[in-house]
């Protein structure tokens, strides 16, 4: 069977504490930046800039500190996490210099 | 929403939207790449092509067979392509609903889900519990989806495996008859191909 990299990163995560929210079966975007910030993940693991392995290690990292902190539940968002696990995961590849804004 | 979390949404697009333009500013992406990923999401990885060979077989009585009989000839006559469907068009079968059988359709792997025609698994699919009770007491388990079977009607549960993926034909809902092929194919959803649920027309 041909594996797209964009099926095999979604149903990656599916059953895990990491599984983007979806709505009858389809994923589910509240916000506009939301689907950026999911595509922007997908794109730049294909690319080769990360193994999708490490940004799921970084999101679930993120979601276990914020439940951590103590937040209220209605503050909850998913792409928040989403979004601070791909800024560490980013900050640990060849393109950390650039997202830091220092070179390249 | 509270003020609190609207500052933290503001933010948030403002950190995507400054970290996308300068990843193409830098070379790194196009400024198609995003919506690429997103087209592809919305167009391929939705019940889409399910639901085009539900609504083709509804309006016409030989695709049905075909689909029923021969589907690998009817998933080219979709011009799905061969390789996006690959074993899983070659071991599957599809069964259709009937006022006298319904069918349900139940897996635990995410392996054996046929996803080029049904899109991403819903969340429950893969719960042990709801493969276990579906073979048990599927009347029971569908009630719990607000689908009530007559006794009438015979329920037929079909466990999927690595050798035979199954899907069902769900019944065209009454009130259809005059939609277009594309507008049926609006209506048909994953929930419907699995058997949980039924196709309606929106009142």
């Amino acid at each position: 069977m041909l594996t797209r990299f964009e099926h095999y990163a979604t149903t990656s995560m599916l059953g895990s504490i990491d599984a983007p929210p979806r709505r009858n079966g389809e994923l589910l975007f509240a916000q506009a930046w939301e689907s950026r910030a999911f595509a922007l993940a997908i794109a730049l693991s294909k690319a080769g800039h990360f193994e999708w392995e490490d940004f799921r290690q970084q999101l679930i990292a993120a979601i276990g500190e914020w439940e951590a902190a103590g937040h209220p539940p209605e503050a909850w968002n998913y792409y928040e996490r989403w979004l601070e696990a791909l800024e560490r995961v980013l900050g640990e590849t060849d393109l950390a210099a650039l997202v830091r804004g220092d070179g390249a | 929403m509270d003020g609190k979390s609207l500052d933290r949404e503001a933010a948030s697009a403002a950190r995507v939207a400054a970290l996308e333009s300068l990843l193409i500013d830098k070379g790194v992406i196009t400024s198609e790449t995003v919506d690429t990923v997103l087209t592809w999401f919305e167009r391929d990885m939705g019940p889409f092509n399910g639901a085009k060979l539900v609504a083709k077989a509804w309006r016409d009585p030989a695709y049905k067979e075909r689909v029923l009989n021969d589907l690998p000839a009817a998933l080219a006559e979709l011009g799905i392509p061969r390789g996006s469907t690959g074993a899983e068009g070659e071991h599957m079968k599809v069964v259709e609903n009937t006022p006298e059988v319904h069918n349900l359709i139940v897996c635990t792997l995410c392996s054996c889900y046929p996803w080029p025609l049904l899109g991403l698994p819903p969340y429950w699919y893969k719960d042990p519990t709801f493969r276990a009770r579906g073979i048990r007491e599927p009347r029971a388990v569908l009630r719990e989806f607000g689908l009530h079977i007559p006794e009438t009607t015979e329920v037929r549960v079909w466990d999927s495996s690595a050798q035979i993926r199954w899907m069902v034909l769900p019944r065209r809902p009454p009130g259809s008859e005059n939609l277009s092929e594309a507008e049926l194919a609006a209506l048909v959803t994953p929930e419907a191909m699995i058997g949980v649920a039924e196709v309606v027309v929106p009142a």
